[in-house]
């Protein structure tokens, strides 16, 4: 197991009478694609932020291979063991489509870039002009960068046509399987949902 | 990358979200530039009632500076207390009439400073100075003065002048033309106790080179110790001397040219002389311009001071012209302020507009130190650049504000004389005074406490609106996105 919520219970400074997360406990296995599954307002980002290192649990901890990630600094934590993908807002509009992976660690950005089928003439591009699908797997490749085990992804295909979210699909997969990378997809598309290795419920955790 | 890279990069390739803050910054630099230059500024005058004359520089005390000592002086003192501090003495007059406050001075306070003196004297191209005694007050002894039958002498003290030098030939009334010698010599700095009388007053009272004439405290003539001068010359004038103030005692023919320490002996202040001008003469006429640039920065404390040229110019301390230097430092302290608050508002609209970019670096594992630091090396990016313009717009933009603010001080001084002329008399002439020219310089001093400025500044603005995203956690980044 990579990456662990054990008893975790969160709610917000701002609702404390509103638990969003009660209790829930699930182990992450490497190599394998999971999709967190649930309507809008289920918590499914909530949790993700939780793994990510982005806050801190209310009640309960995540553990990283067995260890608390609060026993080092989050930044660590979010520097090294996971990295991150959201539905937009993904990429830094003054730098480059390299300098923007190059952010996301220290491993060298072309070959990243070739494999997530980014042609070398867009390299030098600024972000802005690459279509939605193409920024998406930028983003993508900046996760790869780093040296991270666990690829967390809110949403990812949220804002793309069917056909490219398909690929962006394909390629986590890829990732979790040729990599033996832990991706964890948040989805509410149920169809999405079923391609994965194990679909997670957001009612069956907990709550 | 790291974050001065990432800096650059946001500096340069999206630029237009630094001109607001690139604009803030040139024109605060530029009124810190402008106050300082202000503060420092010397304001050429051209003083109608002094005449320097001959290839010379004449120091005398500063009027404004002196009525600002008096006033530090007094407040040392304490209102409503009797004391002395610095010279300056404040008594307690019970009269018919209620309690009356009396402040006076002794010479300690109005007296030049030898040790500034002595500065000025050993500049290379001065060849030889001169001091001057105030016009000092005295009693005769053994010798009649002149005097207006037709006067009524109740009001006057029944003195004489006298005027010391430390070498007569360079006092302004022989370097005019006006006294001239009849007979014997002038008095040098080697004398003691000798002095150069009227001819009106040797042919009244029939004295001759070699007689002696004897003087004391005219507060007390009929005890006070009586210190004799032997007499070396007779002089003449051209026209007559015109007298500091009304009555026989200040006239022309009373004035008696003595060495420079005789005067306080002879009003009872021993040791505690009253030295009114100093004269500094160029050796080479040619370099005239050269050297009086080289007394000009003299470090002496030249705000007690108007340094006066052969064409009498007088060059005063912005510090001591109105309300200038007051005025300088208001436009200091306001730019700071308004700098601080505009610098405040454009870095927090900076960080909320950033918000996405702050948030993805988070999320990708950078400290918040780093984020932080990057917004700070762009705003010194910034201010960097801003300080390279205001540097070649400075001096320009000083002598502007400077010519303004002198000439509306000036307007402003023109006024209040007008409203106050009946209101306020002057024991003395007050010198007349039309600004001729501002010379503003910046200084290298200034150009790095505008840079320290500017950095401690932007520092504080910056680090203020900061504290909000050091405040929040990631997560709240991240979902303000939405
Ligand atoms: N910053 C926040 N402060 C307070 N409540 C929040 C905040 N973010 C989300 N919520 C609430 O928490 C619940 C779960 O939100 P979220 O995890 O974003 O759900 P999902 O991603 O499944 O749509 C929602 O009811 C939402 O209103
Ligand atoms: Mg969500």
């Amino acid at each position: 197991m990579i990456l662990e919520a054990k008893n975790v219970s969160y709610f917000y400074k701002a609702q404390k009478d509103k638990l969003i997360l009660e209790n829930v406990n699930y182990g992450f296995e490497p190599g394998k694609m999971y999709a967190l599954l649930g309507p809008s307002g289920s918590g499914k980002t909530t949790l993700l932020s939780l793994l990510a290192g982005l806050d801190i649990p209310t009640k309960g901890e995540i553990l990283y291979d067995g260890n608390p990630i609060t026993a080092r600094d989050l930044t660590e934590h979010r520097k090294h063991h996971i990295s991150l993908v959201f539905q937009s807002y993904n990429l830094i509009d003054y730098l480059t489509v390299v300098e923007n992976v190059k952010l996301g660690g220290q491993k060298t950005p072309e070959p990243i870039l070739d494999k997530m089928g980014i042609g070398k003439e867009f390299w030098k591009r600024n972000v802005l002009q690459l279509s939605g699908g193409q920024q998406q797997r930028v983003a993508i490749a900046r996760a790869l960068a780093s040296d991270a085990n666990v690829l967390l992804a809110d949403e990812p295909t949220g804002n793309l046509d069917e056909a490219t979210a398909w690929d962006v699909i394909d390629l986590l997969k890829r990732i979790a399987h040729e990599e033996g990378k832990c991706v964890i997809v948040v989805t509410h598309s149920k169809e999405l949902a079923g391609s994965v290795d194990i679909a997670i419920r957001m009612d069956q955790l907990g709550k | 990358m790291n974050s001065l890279q990432r800096a650059l990069r946001s500096v340069i390739r999206k630029p237009i979200k630094s001109i607001l803050l690139l604009l803030v910054m040139i024109t605060v630099c530029l009124f810190l530039l402008c106050g300082m230059a202000c503060r420092n500024a010397n304001v050429q005058t051209q003083d109608t009632t002094r005449q320097a004359i001959g290839a010379g520089l004449r120091l005398d005390a500063n009027e404004k500076n002196r009525s600002k000592r008096l006033t530090e002086c007094s407040q040392k003192i304490g209102e409503g207390q009797e004391g002395s501090y610095g010279g300056v003495h404040q008594e307690k007059l019970e009269t018919a009439y209620g309690t009356q406050w009396l402040v006076w001075c002794d010479n300690s306070f109005d007296c030049l400073q030898i040790s500034d003196i002595e500065k000025l004297a050993v500049v290379p191209g001065i060849s030889d100075y001169n001091i001057s005694t105030c016009i000092t007050a005295v009693n005769p002894v053994g010798f009649d003065r002149i005097e207006d039958p037709d006067m009524d002498q109740t009001n006057d003290m029944g003195g004489v002048v006298l005027i010391g030098n430390r070498k007569m030939e360079l006092d302004s009334n022989v370097l005019s033309g006006n006294v001239t010698l009849k007979d014997g010599r002038m008095v040098t700095e080697k004398d003691q106790d000798v002095c150069v009388i009227s001819e009106q007053l040797a042919d009244q009272d029939h004295l001759v080179v070699g007689d002696k004439i004897g003087f004391n405290d005219y507060h007390d003539p009929e005890h006070s110790q009586v210190h004799e001068a032997t007499i070396i010359g007779i002089y003449q004038t051209e026209q007559l001397m015109s007298p500091l103030m009304a009555g026989d005692t200040f006239r022309s023919e009373n004035i008696i040219f003595t060495d420079l320490r005789f005067p306080e002996k002879a009003e009872g202040s021993k040791n505690n002389p009253c030295y009114e001008h100093a004269y500094f003469q160029v050796g080479d006429v040619d370099d005239y311009d050269a050297v009086k640039a080289a007394v000009s920065t003299a470090d002496i404390e030249w705000e007690r001071y108007d340094l006066i040229d052969r064409n009498g110019n007088m060059s005063t301390m912005s510090s001591n012209f109105n309300d200038l230097e007051k005025i300088s430092t208001l436009l200091i302290l306001i730019t700071f302020a308004a700098g601080f608050i505009m610098l405040f508002l454009i870095f927090v609209f900076w960080t909320k507009n950033r918000n996405y970019e702050i948030g993805i670096l988070l999320s990708l594992g950078y400290k918040k130190r780093n984020v932080l630091g990057q917004l700070f090396a762009e705003a010194f990016i910034t201010a960097l650049l801003a300080f390279v313009i205001s540097f070649t717009l400075a001096p320009a933009a000083s002598s502007v504000a400077a010519d303004y603010l002198v000439s509306a001080q000036a307007e402003q001084a023109e006024l209040e004389k007008n409203i106050n002329a009946d209101k306020v008399t002057y024991s003395t002439v007050q010198s007349e005074q039309t600004v001729v020219g501002v010379e503003v310089d910046i200084t290298k001093e200034m150009f790095l406490i505008c840079g320290a400025g500017m950095v401690i500044l932007t520092a504080v603005s910056i680090g203020t609106a900061g504290i909000g995203i050091l405040k929040k956690n990631p997560k709240d980044i991240l979902s303000e996105l939405v």
